[in-house]
């Protein structure tokens, strides 16, 4: 009797984790592809150096960070893909969501403070493992420029 | 497609910058080279089946940023950066980004 | 010079395959595997164990403490006369070369009986006064030597041993969550279906010996229904029903195998039972044991 509670009860959570998950990850997505059409004016580079330019500028450190955590589904499978090897599928959208994200907050915080350009842009992710679900801290941060008025 | 983590190439103009592109894998070696992977812990020296993990992933991961310039019509992704994460045991998730730009000869 | 932020094309960095495809065939494929390592490593075990001659066995339980003899008087009368049926059983099987059948006694309440290694087969108290005729009580005895002749305890060490590692390795690679766990039991219910032929063919060799001794198999069929009965009174549930995740064939199956050797072979069903032996009865009638 306990064997199929414990079943049951593993797969409920598996519905649960793959359901309400696919639902966010869509949500997540079509929010993040509507404020990258918002922010396209802000640019952003990897570029060390900015374009030359008469005005002299003012420079200011901006950042985006997100952390975002894996559901139930894809633990489990990326968990049966341990033994065979190959792409994590589920933690590599994971990963694009929250590194969209991260760049997403630094454009809106270069925004917020007058920018449109952003040079200098790096990324560091980390994960943390709260039990047994991963969950991906990215952080996006570069320098922002604002042309000083004449 | 010309990549490189320099930010000029010498010899070359750059006439658009075209903006951030990524390149990223999530990978994990299958069980029967993780276990061994495992015992030569026990005698040290380099674990050849997880080098070549890294490598193919590095790789992977720099094919798709280049594929991602290339859908934005760029020849060549300059200032190439490279950064890992562990996400668990056994998986590591490579990322490779760069500037997307169109490049002529000087 | 041109600024410009274009959107790259989306799915390169995430895949658009639905995830219940990759899921489908991971867990499909990861099932299938782990259950043919496991049905391969336990044929492997099962057929090689038993080949190791038995004096190996003997030595490796030799040292062991044995089970006590009871220590009343009544008791241990009792343990006798079980001996002497064991052995009246045990002369018509054929067993490996330097065992001897030892039978021990349990004060328990449980109903239940086990054969070990060192051609131990042990009874508890609580099956014996659950028990009417000296016919059921020969079927149980006969099921342990059954185990017994055919080395069934080494091979079940053997499997165990060999599923224990196969499933420390998998559940050491997926790691602590619940991939490892799923498939920990997978694995686990794959093997207790050797278990269930191990006690199948312990039947029919235990059918084929009570018939020869008493001429016909009612006594095996008292005891499926007796085990039957007790099921139903402890009332477990739905899920005691449902075959693949017991030890043991269900009762009604064993009765109903009971009938069908019987039939096919012309052995009566039904017959005379005989009496228990003075002092197994007395025990009986004394009722179940204080724990």
């Amino acid at each position: 009797m306990g064997a199929l509670l414990e079943l049951g009860w593993f797969l409920t959570l598996l519905a649960v984790g793959y359901g309400a998950g696919r639902i966010l990850e869509r949500r997540h997505y079509a929010s993040i592809r509507r404020r990258e059409r918002e922010l396209a004016d802000v640019l952003a580079f990897t570029m060390r150096f900015p374009p030359k330019t008469t005005r002299a500028q003012h420079a200011f450190l901006v950042s985006g960070t997100v952390v975002v955590s894996s559901d139930y589904f894809k633990t489990f499978v990326a968990g049966l893909r341990r033994l065979v090897g190959g792409r994590f599928r589920g933690y590599e959208s994971l990963l694009e969501r929250a590194r969209r994200e991260a760049l997403l907050r630094l454009k809106q915080q270069a925004r917020e403070r007058g920018s449109a350009l952003v040079v200098c842009v790096r990324f560091e992710s980390t994960a943390i493992t709260r039990g047994r679900v991963p969950s991906i801290e990215v952080v996006a941060y570069g320098t922002a420029l604002v042309p000083q008025p004449r | 497609m010309i990549t490189s983590n320099l930010e000029l190439i010498p010899g070359k103009r750059i006439v658009e910058h075209l903006g951030i592109v990524q390149g990223s894998t999530v990978r994990a070696k299958h069980a029967g080279k993780d276990l061994f992977a495992s015992l030569k812990n026990l005698v040290g020296g380099e674990l050849k089946s997880y080098t070549e993990l890294m490598q193919e992933a590095r790789t992977e991961a720099v094919e798709r940023m280049q594929a991602e310039a290339r859908s934005i019509g760029a020849n060549g992704v300059l200032n190439v950066r490279f950064a890992t994460t562990s996400i668990t045991a056994g998986a590591a998730e490579i990322l490779a980004y760069g500037s997307a730009v169109r490049l002529v000869d000087a | 010079m041109r600024l410009e932020n274009r959107a790259p094309a989306e799915g390169i960095n995430a895949s658009d395959e639905h995830p219940l495809r990759e899921f489908a065939w991971l867990a499909g494929g990861a099932l299938a595997a782990l259950v043919a390592t496991v049905v391969a490593v336990s044929l492997g075990a099962q057929w090689l164990a038993p080949k190791l001659p038995y004096r190996y066995e003997a030595r490796l339980v030799r040292d062991l403490p044995a089970q006590p003899p009871p220590t009343d008087a009544r008791g241990r009368e009792a343990l006798a006369e079980l001996q002497a049926l064991a052995d009246r059983l045990a002369a018509r099987m054929v067993l490996p070369e330097g065992m001897r059948v030892t039978v021990g006694l349990r004060d328990e309440r449980v109903a239940n009986a086990y054969a070990t290694l060192g051609g131990h087969a042990v009874v508890f108290r609580g099956l014996l006064s659950r028990l009417d005729s000296e016919d059921a009580l020969a079927t149980v005895m006969a099921h342990e030597i059954a185990h017994l002749a055919h080395r069934h305890p080494a091979a079940a060490l053997g499997r165990g041993v060999a599923i224990g590692i196969v499933l420390s390795v998998v559940s050491a690679e997926s790691g602590r969550g619940a991939a490892g766990a799923v498939l920990g039991q997978a694995g686990t219910l794959a093997a207790l279906s050797f278990n269930r032929d191990q006690e199948r063919e312990a039947d029919r060799e235990a059918l084929r010996v009570v018939a020869a001794e008493y001429g016909h198999v009612g006594g095996a069929v008292d005891l499926f229904d007796a085990f039957e009965a007790m099921q139903r009174a402890r009332g477990d549930g739905a899920a005691t029903r449902v075959e693949w995740l017991r030890t043991h064939p269900l009762s009604e199956r064993r009765a109903q195998a009971a009938r069908e050797w019987a039939a096919a072979r012309g052995v009566p069903v039904d017959g005379a039972r005989r009496p228990l032996p003075p002092a197994l009865a007395a025990m009986r009638a004394a009722g179940p044991a204080r724990r």
